[in-house]
């Protein structure tokens, strides 16, 4: 059963939730059918005392997946973490660990099969890495904590998964956050645990550790059979390492499953309110869509020559256009997810007439034209007859076509070469002045002149 | 073998230098301290007369008098008394994560003294007869516990120290207001026994209370001992500890009984004594060098016994025979590290 809370819904969601009512059973059963749930909530209602922060959630966690907790800010990954981890107690609903009730579980019981990584700051005086991370080892010590030689195997094996055994002997609270972080999910190893519950586990972390810890944690998957279950804020990274992802928003489970079904372009932009950017699913990243009127460029493009100009051009505040691209080009998604103007052909069909008429009145409005230097086939022929047009027409072209590239264009064509990048956008600033000089119509207009 | 095996493996004396050392020598400057406190006092014996004394307990003399029915208690008391305290202001400081609470900073002492004054300046308990000897410790037990569960309500809404500390404070500042009133309205003769109390001093020890103290105290501190490793887990806060399989609730209610029965215990017969429970546990963190549970429990009951000692050897000797009060003496160590602390932001718990 789904709650609808009373809060203001996006089209997009209600949508996502019906989708999700469907096919909650097609997309999860064959999976849970063959492996056994370690984390299993029927009807479960998460908040505290007496709001209900998410509602009506019915999941089951397989061993050894990653499972991605995905939402905006408050939308209650936090809450049910906490009260999956029990220092919550739940509204409503049932919740089961191993097959065993969480609520006649004992503290130590649970603690031999989860183990928890928290947003918490904490910095224990005077203990080293070694000692913290031996922390760990509580639910498997005597009363007086004593570490046998099997426990200091499992903090050494711990220190190891998270590549962390260099920082042993050093001071916790000395660590930077990506090196606490690393300790914190090796004291939690430590427990040696079933399942791993983890809240945002990269907050904080520059990129060389982001990738590390997520890198460490899908280890911990596949080769220890460790089920775990992070909230967190990157979709990208999300779709990329997880098993299964859990999207939640405005209090109830929006969509629930693989990610490659589950994380649809629109599913994204719907669960965080998107404005000005895009997700794109098979790039699996984020692109802000352009929004200046600076000028009105037209990118000659293909074969992945485009993507970094596209990104480049709608940082700067230029309205684009580009074509003729094939419609299975990585440069034809990075384009559409900057919300360019895509003029396109069916993937492995040589360019027609009808997609060059197109660009043609596209071209005859634009400001300025830039050739990306793209490789030359039988299926793009097209594009070098676009080019030959602009030239014939006396429109000059900024080229950043590089040698051994060379076309047989017409000698009196305005080829303007720039050999990178920076050149290319030097070009730009003293064609079309970066404020207001152009004084060019907005996005709408640019459709209607064509 | 890496340090950080050496400093883990806590249970082989060989490896386990730097506690065995510092064990050893705080050991052996207690027990010069006791030494010291049994043999000079304001009153001179030659030690060749206080060994006689010692080892031929006659009370009819004069030197045996002194060193059995005065000066024996007192030494005792003072090294109890700094054990039990500086104990309960670790548990304190382990359960609040914050380095500047003690039983005295947290009014525990002072809800204990308004007890304690309801006991002796009232006829409260006029005809309980047969509880008196041990009324007054029971009152400060109860003041104590009372103050902690206010002060301990109060932190679960708020997590900042400093305000922790005020609150503490305006505990203390209450239960003085009480006590005041109280001595304001009480008899002249009962007033003066009072006051002296709440000076704070280790002379009023009998050999009966010291029996309780010794066998009460000393089942509280195994307790505590046994109470090492969730106290460890604790050091990463309420959440990671439940985590890792402590059951909160009762390890809650034990710590802070615990606490406030060591403080209690002492405070019902020694007054209210400054800054032993909060600056105990820091010097035990440095001579130590560890946060680990196991070695600090003992640890600062032999730093607390040794500066009890100390303190009290002072109290008594500076201006011989005229006696300090206890506290002025535990202060004047304890407010600079108290200011320390303060300034020196990067002391955390």
């Amino acid at each position: 059963m789904y709650f609808f809370s009373a809060s203001p819904f996006h089209p997009i969601t209600l949508s996502s939730v019906d989708k999700a009512l469907v096919n909650n059973k097609t997309r999860c059963t064959m999976n849970e059918k063959t492996a056994p749930s370690i984390l299993t909530c029927r009807n479960l209602t998460v908040g505290y005392k007496d709001k209900a922060v998410l509602s009506g959630l019915n999941l089951d966690f397989a061993a050894g997946q990653f499972i991605s907790l995905l939402g905006p800010n408050g939308a209650g990954k936090t809450t049910l973490l906490r009260t999956l981890s029990r220092h919550l107690d739940p509204l409503a609903g049932h919740i089961a660990i191993a097959g065993r009730p969480l609520d006649q579980m004992s503290a130590m019981e649970l603690a031999a099969v989860m183990a928890v990584v928290l947003t918490d700051k904490i910095s224990p005086p005077l203990f080293t890495v070694y000692e913290f991370v031996a922390l760990g080892r509580y639910p498997h010590t005597d009363f007086l904590g004593r570490l046998g030689a099997a426990d200091h195997q499992a903090v050494r094996h711990a220190l190891a998964a998270v590549h962390a055994d260099d920082l042993a002997a050093r001071t916790f609270s000395d660590l930077s956050d990506g090196e606490r972080q690393k300790a914190l999910v090796a004291r939690a190893l430590a427990q040696q645990p079933r399942l791993l519950l983890l809240d945002e586990p990269t907050l904080h972390l520059d990129l060389k550790h982001r990738v590390e810890v997520m890198g460490i944690l899908r280890n911990l998957c596949r080769s220890e059979g460790i089920t775990v279950l992070a909230s967190l804020h990157d979709v990208d990274v999300a779709a990329k390492v997880s098993d299964r992802v859990a999207l939640v928003k405005s209090g109830v489970l929006v969509d629930w499953g693989m990610p490659e079904i589950v994380l649809e372009n629109s599913a994204v932009a719907g669960l965080y309110d998107f404005d000005g950017a895009d997700f794109d699913h098979h790039l699996g990243s984020i692109e802000l869509r352009g929004t200046g009127n600076r000028g009105r460029a037209f990118v000659l493009a293909g074969m992945g020559s485009g993507a970094l100009i596209y990104r480049m051009l709608s940082k700067r505040g230029f309205r684009m256009a580009t074509g003729v691209l094939h419609t299975n080009d990585l440069d034809y998604f990075v384009a559409r997810s900057l919300g360019a103007e895509c003029i396109c052909q069916a993937a492995m069909q040589a360019i027609d007439d009808r997609a060059l008429a197109e660009a043609r009145r596209w071209l005859a409005v634009c400001d300025v034209v830039i050739d990306c230097g793209f490789a030359v086939g039988p299926m793009n022929q097209g594009n070098i007859n676009l080019l030959n047009t602009v030239l014939a027409k006396g429109k000059p072209v900024l080229s950043l076509r590089p040698n051994g590239r060379e076309l047989a264009l017409p000698a009196d064509g305005q080829i303007i070469r720039c050999a990178d990048m920076a050149q290319l956008l030097a070009a730009l600033d003293q064609r079309v002045p970066a404020m207001g000089g152009g004084g060019s119509a907005p996005y709408p207009e640019m459709r209607e002149a064509v | 073998m890496s340090t950080a095996q050496q400093t883990l493996s806590t249970w082989n004396p060989l490896i386990l230098r730097r506690p065995v050392v510092a064990f050893t020598l705080l050991g052996g400057l207690t027990a010069v301290l006791l030494i010291l406190n049994i043999g000079i006092g304001s009153v001179s014996f030659s030690p060749a007369e206080v060994w006689q004394a010692i080892w031929h307990p006659h009370l009819s003399t004069t030197t045996g008098a002194i060193v059995w029915k005065i000066r024996i208690p007192r030494a005792v008391a003072a090294i109890l008394g700094g054990a039990f305290l500086a104990t309960s202001g670790l548990l304190l400081q382990v359960y609040f994560r914050n380095p500047i609470v003690g039983p005295f900073i947290l009014g525990i002492s002072h809800g204990a003294t308004v007890m304690v004054s309801m006991v002796m300046l009232t006829s409260l308990t006029v005809g309980m007869t047969v509880l008196s000897p041990f009324m007054t410790t029971i009152a400060a037990f109860i003041g104590a516990y009372g103050v902690m569960l206010i002060v301990v309500a109060v932190a679960s809404k708020v997590k900042n120290g400093i305000t922790l500390l005020i609150v503490g404070l305006m505990m203390g500042y209450l239960c003085h207001a009480v006590t005041s009133v109280l001595t304001a309205l009480a008899e002249k003769e009962k007033i003066k026994g009072f006051v002296l109390w709440q000076l704070g001093s280790f002379s009023g020890f009998k050999w009966s209370e010291i029996g309780v103290m010794i066998l009460c105290g000393g089942l509280i501190l195994g307790l505590v001992y046994f109470l090492s490793k969730p106290l460890n887990a604790f050091l990463l806060g309420e959440t990671y500890a439940a985590s890792m399989g402590v059951n909160i609730r009762r390890f809650r209610v034990l710590i802070l009984l615990t606490a406030c029965a060591l403080a209690g215990m002492i405070t019902s017969v020694a007054g209210p004594v400054a800054f032993v429970g909060l600056a105990v546990p820091h010097m035990a963190r440095l001579i130590f060098q560890t946060s680990d549970n196991r070695i600090l429990i003992p640890g600062v009951c032999l730093v607390g016994a040794l500066v009890t000692s100390l303190c009290d050897l002072i109290a008594r000797m500076a201006l011989s025979p005229v006696e300090l009060p206890l506290s002025a003496i535990t202060a004047f160590f304890g407010a600079p590290v108290v200011i320390g602390l303060l300034l020196k932001r990067s002391v955390k718990m």
